[in-house]
């Protein structure tokens, strides 16, 4: 396909204000064809703030025929239909995480995209942070050496300001913190270690299917053997925020504070050290920009994404399996004995 | 009245007391819970129970009447900033009233009284006075438009806790943090009056409030019911950090010659000005700014990609970090307001609240250090 891509932004709330627009406008390869949000005012005062110089439009319907491809920034619950009625007007589409809010329909938008040809991309940006790859080749490296454990842990009081407010309904958001912040861990997690074998999963969910923390141990068989992982996120309260995966011989830590940077910890002649690895060579761009750049190359070279369909499937495969066969987390904070008054209601 | 089948709408729903009604009202088995919430993005927490969240704002009666829905109780815990704290809950009061709800139970404070309560404000029938503090005053301005409404006819009740504690409350977590911080003292000892309100103490005197007619038109001080001091408080949270804080003693006369050495008004404001401009909240309304979005995070980018030796140096030059070496630090003295607060005398009575609606703590100072220390292991404060 000849550059430049002809693209249209589906959803003009915080994602794409924060780093679309600025990935896209930034590309020499990407032509912004036009913004889109039901809420046309929101497209145009974007439009206006930025000074870009496309169209604003509240349905995306009237630019199927266009644009080449689009970004799928909507909120979840639209990401099915809106994959479906792209990848059927014969658009690649780059969507926004969760690629759908279930993994039937996932994999309907998965095998779509191979029937048509057309490039399915999934809005995993951690992906295109340097300590991904920089982990893998740690990993196969042997650095570590046999790496037994890891525990990863994310959370904050949740300050996401979304433009709908999709988030705290469970229809249209499809879950809380282990659907939202979650997939970002799993899908990485599964990316590094390989498949799940074994997990438990537990939330804090009381009755509205948003939970505000989540707790989910594994085990991994994959390349490196048999990993045992615990994974935390909260939107409730700051964690330690990084990722730590213990080895026989040093141990290797992400902070999501630095996304760029692995750190090694390990002894010295006995003394413990730490040493912080990075690229010699790699773009300096934001996770967004390498992101979106994947998604031109893969257009314009007919190759595959970094993160396709099938990788979403398996991330909400385990998602629903999650959610499946929760248990609540034990809160006895919470859960004191109630008043006369109280336990005649 | 049988409040179990009415719908309850909540104000301050996403704060802490409000979010720890809405979740007893939904182990209560309350059917239909509705909470009034100002900023989405703060609702985590109720989030997840089925409460419908009621996008609406206290400065703003058509979206509280819209937020109030067929709602028979209100339970009001919202504050919103010092200035507008009278008008929200008039706001919300003149709806409720349109509406017809049945109870208005009204969160107010023990504050009322002042920060330093004077000597004979144990009992509610003790006069308010101005204090010259705005969070005070107007918290017993608002009482007074609360009891008005009582006389129109609309069955309100008034609670007045003290330092309400608890998972999640700002009295604990700051505690903690200023622990680690070493921005603790003991002042003249520790012997001030704490009042604590473990916050479902508080929830079980909003019940009695609910139930109890004696109530309405009532003012109560809800406290533990325990004589707690602010060194039992400080020691009670000392015992869980690892390792043992130390913290020290600072007296009256200490803080009275560290007052003398406050910065003039030029140095002041300028430091003043300083870490406002350091300030999360600041930081967060500059992002709205999109200029502003795009150099911050080109600075932040920028300062990233800085070795870290180089980093923290300009951290520290910035004021943002503490240099490494640094030269011994001065006797820790407490802010002024910490001080007020810390050298109260009053223990509030609750006998009132005893006698009229039955209130009696359930939950006592040391059992609910225990469900805090709980709660804090799970959220990693210890």
């Amino acid at each position: 396909m000849k550059t430049p891509i002809r693209l249209a932004i589906l959803g003009c709330g915080a994602i794409t204000r924060s780093e679309h627009i600025p990935a896209v406008t930034a590309h020499p390869s990407v032509e912004l064809i036009a913004l889109v949000d039901a809420e046309l005012s929101r497209a145009q005062g974007l439009i206006r703030n930025r000074s870009l110089s496309c169209q604003a439009v509240a349905d995306y319907h009237e630019i199927l025929g266009q644009v080449d491809a689009v970004i799928n920034a909507l909120p979840n619950h639209l990401h099915f239909i809106g994959n479906q009625e792209c990848l059927n007007a014969g658009l690649h589409v780059l969507c926004e995480k969760p690629l759908a809010i279930t993994a039937a329909d996932s994999r309907a938008s998965t095998e779509l995209a191979e029937q048509k040809k057309l490039v399915l991309a999934v809005g995993m940006n951690r992906r295109f942070a340097a300590s991904h790859p920089l982990l893998k080749l740690i990993l196969e490296d042997g650095l570590l050496g046999t790496v037994r454990d890891y525990d990863f842990q994310y959370g904050g009081a949740f300050d996401w300001r979304s433009a709908s407010g999709f988030y705290f309904d469970r229809a249209k958001a499809g879950g809380g913190a282990l659907m939202d912040f979650g997939v970002h861990m799993l899908d990485s997690v599964l990316d590094w270690f390989g498949p799940v074998s074994w997990f438990d999963y537990q939330d804090d969910d009381w009755g509205s299917g948003i939970e505000a923390n989540m707790l989910l141990d594994v085990k991994h068989k994959g390349r490196f053997g048999e990993i045992a992982g615990h994974l935390q996120v909260s939107r409730t309260f700051s964690l330690k925020n990084r990722l730590l995966v213990g080895g026989s011989a040093a141990s290797a830590e992400i902070s999501t504070q630095d996304l760029e940077v692995v750190v090694i910890h390990r002894p010295l002649a006995g003394v413990p050290v730490s040493q912080t690895m990075q690229f010699e060579d790699f773009p300096g761009a934001k996770s967004y920009y390498r992101q979106l750049d994947n998604f031109v190359t893969s257009i314009v070279n007919g190759t595959k994404p970094e993160v396709d369909g099938w990788q979403a499937v398996r991330t909400l495969e385990l998602v629903e399996n999650c959610y499946a066969h929760k248990r609540r987390i034990a809160e006895p904070w919470s859960e004191i004995e109630m008043t006369e008054n109280e336990a005649r209601a | 009245m049988n409040w179990r089948a009415q719908t309850i709408f909540v104000t301050g729903a996403t704060g802490f007391i409000g979010g720890r009604v809405c979740e007893r009202l939904f182990q209560a088995g309350v059917p239909k819970v509705r909470a009034l919430v100002h900023s989405m993005h703060r609702a985590a927490r109720i989030a997840r129970l089925p409460v419908e969240l009621c996008s609406g704002d206290l400065m703003n009666r058509e979206s509280l009447r819209s937020a109030l829905g067929d709602a028979g109780i209100v339970i009001h815990c919202g504050l919103g900033p010092a200035a507008s704290i009278v008008r929200g809950t008039e706001n919300m009061l003149a709806v409720a009233h349109a509406a017809g709800v049945e109870r208005f139970i009204h969160i107010s404070t023990a504050a009322v009284c002042g920060i330093t309560p004077p000597p004979g404000s144990e009992r509610e029938d003790a006069p308010l006075r101005r204090t010259g503090d705005a969070y005070c005053d107007n918290k017993a301005a608002t009482e007074k438009v609360v009891l008005d409404y009582g006389r129109r006819g609309l069955p309100v009740v008034i609670l007045r806790p003290s330092i309400v504690w608890g998972p999640y409350s700002a009295w604990n977590t700051r505690l903690m943090d200023d622990l680690r911080a070493g921005h603790v003292a003991f002042i003249e000892g520790g012997r001030g009056a704490c009042n604590t309100t473990y916050v479902d103490n508080l929830i079980d005197a909003m019940v009695l409030g609910l139930e109890n007619d004696a109530a309405l038109n009532q003012a109560f001080f809800v406290t533990d019911g325990e004589r707690v001091t602010w060194g039992d408080f400080i020691h009670a949270h000392m015992a869980i950090v690892k390792p043992t804080p130390e913290v020290g003693e600072v007296s009256r006369e200490e803080i009275e010659a560290s007052r003398g050495k406050a910065p003039g008004l030029l140095i002041g404001s300028m430091k003043a000005t300083a870490r406002v401009a350091r300030s999360k909240e600041f930081r967060q309304m500059l992002m709205e700014v999109p200029v502003t979005e795009a150099a911050m995070k080109k600075a932040w980018t920028w300062l990233n990609s800085l070795p870290s030796e180089k980093r923290e140096r300009l951290r520290a030059r910035l004021g943002v970090r503490r240099p490494v070496a640094q030269a011994a630090q001065p006797k820790f003295i407490p802010d002024p307001v910490t001080v007020a607060t810390q050298s109260a005398t009053v223990f509030f009575s609750i006998e009132k609240a005893r006698k009229l609606i039955g209130y009696k703590p359930r939950i006592h100072f040391a059992d609910g250090m225990r469900l805090v220390e709980h709660w804090m292991r799970f959220a990693g404060y210890v």
